[in-house]
């Protein structure tokens, strides 16, 4: 697959994002003879799907299928990756880009073997975002196992710090680079996908349902975070205010969204995401009890509504028709959960070990403006404008997606970049 | 809702609840936020969820007669948590409203008083019926309307001399028996009314309405309602409690003023105006002052919200508020000023308001002293508090 058949073909296809819908988009493209460049903001590649546990509704690891993704980029020479980039300016028109690219100091060399030395020998602690902030790695860290490129970093808060130089010290092959400096490169596309993806609504703004003032209230995010393996619990779902197993879980929909003080879109994967967090808990606990607070369920197409009909027969798993509106500390650190239950038109308050809310996703547009000439909607989400072409948004910086419809949509504009490209 | 009911949809109804300032009904997607943001709302059978949806199906009999569009004291706090802008206390505003005019009869005075076109007109009715009465008894002899009234003994003004007590009183002691007249037939219909509806929806176990009990009830929450107990528990238009309870109790004071006033004129045969220093006519000068500056707030509170719509029935309410404190002190001022024709004029003006008080009060806004005192009763007696977990 990785090579290419056929007339040769020239023009650079930017793609600017590295998870799963911009990996698709490059690889898409370039595996039909395009020159690709991609160019992430991590040090990593993967995106939100890295920090996934399982996709639903096979709930198979994501990792797997990252892998893949990795291996066909490794193999195939049309491929360039950019991590620790930032787009700053996009000049010109569709066919012929000028791109102003920030590369951020990674610290660390190609000869890194991932040898942890120099994360042993750092002594600064910072939280780790990956985990989001749920736990702590050193100054010098590997953004976490499965990362590509497999190659350690040094964070710049330790830069300029005895701990910088132990890490240098601590180094056997010489790959610690402290000299390293942020520098702009200009590179020329004829044309551009961005595929910015998302970041979870910040759950603290929705006042009402106490996130950031309870400990036990966590989002759908840091639930994933927690169930996997290389998550700060290695992979059991814990209570974060005393480490215990939880026994009784309400999970909480559309925090956030479908909601106009917030996000007034539905962000439709919180459903299923729900849904496919019951399986973790039931899997861990077979007795603990999971309670679903919706205003609707939304599982499209055959094989969702299936995923969800199989948990609603679970018994331990109850649907409550009604939106969970408040929130309060009960005692040992549980929590009270208020909703109407619309069906029985009775308000319940109904006590958990733990909160999990369904936050949506917000586009990363939505609050790092993208430096080009695009339009967005009123929230974020960037309006594709195949008249004028040249440039056009994949999977989430697009719409509210889950795994599979970024992919489409990314296969798509792979397409339509390459449509630009040949028209010229 | 497990109960299976024919939807019959009234759709005037649902458009006139729209134009009452419910206009954002249709957009409630039943997530039920509101019922839980709501801080008086019971456990058993919350409010406003199930009233937007009966409102949006046109049900006019449910809502009509649901006793728990008067439990609401219009907080605001579901239209602020509400994630769809349908704005429910606007919505049960306007349920309150199209309540007032389905039990206040004659429905030809209830279209008046809720027309504001109808204002010019109701406006000068009072002064029409002042001049007709009066002008009227002078072809009799009877000179209880003079356009050139002297001073009296003291040499003082005394509106007395201008409109004597008994041409006002041949006006409002009937009025004041329209009024209550008016609401008792309205009462026998609305209570009746709100616990077959609090039966039908499993809100109350009590098959009876028992008076005794029921009376009981309403002696117990007769504090609670003078201080305010429900609405200080309202976050988003929790200033409103304060002016609201300033108004409510510059009513009762000044009803007292009255009353104690007329047994001193008829009783002991003395006539006004008053000393200054007597404890009573003091009594109704704070609350006058307290009447205005209540009802300035409020009024300021509703210019300034702009989540909430305001409508005709808000505003006429407020201008008689506002308008009752404002001519009755002037007309004192002017009085003491000795400023003849305009302590008359201003005194003329004033009875006008007290007219649209007495009058139309059944019709008005005004009227949810009535109806929301008794639900209030009735939920006590059904044994449906809030629980507050």
């Amino acid at each position: 697959m990785s090579e290419t058949k056929g007339a040769p073909l020239s023009g650079t296809i930017m793609v600017v994002g590295g998870g799963i819908a911009g990996l698709t988009t490059a690889l898409e493209a370039a595996e039909v003879g395009y020159d690709v460049i991609i160019v992430e903001k991590n040090p990593y590649l993967g995106g939100r799907v890295a920090q996934l546990n399982q996709y639903f509704p096979k709930l198979c690891p994501p990792t797997c299928g990252l892998e893949i993704n990795f291996r066909r980029i490794k193999d195939n020479p049309r491929i360039k990756v950019f991590t620790l980039a930032d787009v700053e300016k996009v000049d010109g028109k569709a066919g012929d880009y000028k791109v102003s690219v920030k590369l951020n100091p990674r610290y660390v060399n190609e000869n890194c073997t991932c040898c942890n030395a120099c994360a042993e020998a750092c002594q600064a602690e910072i939280p780790n975002e990956f985990n989001f902030g749920m736990n702590k790695h050193k100054g010098a860290y590997l953004p976490h196992e499965m990362a590509f490129p497999y190659r350690y970093v040094i964070s710049p808060q330790i830069i300029g710090t005895e701990d910088a130089n132990r890490c240098k010290e601590a180094c056997p092959y010489n790959a610690v680079d402290l000299e390293m400096e942020a520098k702009t490169v200009e590179l020329n596309a004829g044309a551009i996908v961005w595929a910015t993806g998302w970041e979870p609504y910040d759950a603290a703004k929705i006042e009402n349902l106490g996130f950031g003032r309870y400990p036990n209230i966590i989002t759908n995010m840091m639930l994933e975070r927690l169930a996997s393996k290389n998550g700060p619990t290695e992979g059991k779902i814990l209570r974060p205010s005393d480490g215990s197993e939880p026994k009784s879980i309400a999970f909480v929909q559309c925090a956030g969204s479908r909601d106009e003080n917030h996000l007034p879109y539905c962000s439709y994967i919180c459903c299923m995401a729900s849904l496919k967090h019951a399986t973790y808990i039931r899997e861990q606990y077979p007795d603990a009890t999971i309670y679903i607070y919706y205003i609707d369920l939304r599982a499209p197409g055959y094989k969702y509504e299936k995923f969800y009909n199989n948990i609603k027969d679970d018994e331990n798993v109850k649907f409550v028709k009604g939106k969970v509106a408040a929130v309060e500390e009960a005692t040992g650190d549980g929590i009270t959960v208020t909703a109407e239950d619309t069906l029985s038109g009775e308000k319940i308050h109904q006590t958990v070990d733990m909160v999990v809310l369904a936050t949506g996703m917000q586009p990363s547009a939505a609050s790092a403006k993208l430096p080009a000439d695009l339009q967005f909607t009123e929230d974020g989400f960037v309006i594709n404008d195949f008249e004028k072409g040249g440039m056009f948004a994949a999977g989430c910086a697009n719409r509210p997606a889950d795994v599979m419809m970024s992919n489409q949509n990314a296969t798509g504009m792979a397409l339509k970049a390459i449509q630009t490209l040949a028209k010229r | 809702m497990s109960e299976r009911f024919l939807v019959q949809p009234d759709v005037e109804f649902v458009k006139d609840l729209r134009a009452l300032g419910g206009e954002t009904l249709k957009k409630c997607y039943q997530c039920a936020t509101c019922s839980v943001a709501c801080p008086i709302a019971p456990d058993n059978k919350p409010f406003p969820r199930k009233e937007m949806i009966a409102a949006s199906w046109g049900l006019k009999d449910k809502l009509i007669s649901s006793p728990d569009v008067w439990l609401c004291h219009n907080c605001g706090d579901c239209s602020t948590q509400c994630p769809r802008g349908a704005n429910p206390g606007d919505v049960m505003a306007a349920i309150r409203a199209k309540a007032i005019d389905h039990y206040a009869v004659p429905k030809s005075v209830s279209k008046a008083v809720n027309d504001p076109k109808m204002l010019p007109v109701l406006a000068v009715l009072p002064a029409i019926v002042f001049l007709v009465v009066g002008l009227g008894l002078k072809v009799f002899g009877v000179n209880w309307l003079n356009f050139s009234p002297e001073l009296n003994a003291e040499g003082q003004i005394a509106h007395s001399n201008f409109f004597a007590h008994w041409l006002v009183d041949l006006i409002f002691i009937p009025l004041s028996i329209w009024a209550v007249a008016i609401f008792a037939l309205a009462l026998k219909r609305f209570v009746a009314d709100i616990h077959a509806n609090a039966l039908a929806e499993g809100k109350t176990d009590k098959e009876k309405l028992e008076l005794k009990p029921f009376l009981t009830s309403l002696v117990r929450v007769i504090p609670d309602i003078l201080k305010h107990k429900k609405f200080s528990q309202c976050t988003e238009n929790n200033n409103r409690a304060t002016p609201h309870m300033m108004v409510l109790f510059s009513f009762i004071a000044l009803a007292f003023v009255t009353g104690f006033f007329f047994i001193y004129l008829y009783g002991l045969g003395i006539h006004g105006p008053y000393n200054q220093l007597n404890p009573v006519k003091i009594l109704a000068n704070i609350a006058g002052i307290a009447l205005i500056i209540g009802g300035i707030m409020l009024y300021k509170q509703r210019m300034e919200k702009t989540n909430e719509v305001s409508t005709y029935k808000d505003w006429y309410l407020l201008w008689i508020v506002v308008g009752l404190g404002v001519t009755g002190m002037l007309t004192e001022f002017t009085r003491l000023a000795g400023f003849a024709f305009l302590t008359y004029l201003l005194y003329f003006i004033h009875l006008m308001f007290v007219f649209h008080l007495f009058a139309f009060l059944p019709f008005s806004k005004l009227a949810h002293l009535v109806y929301r005192t008794v639900a209030m009763a009735h939920s006590d007696y059904s044994g449906r508090e809030a629980k507050k977990s």
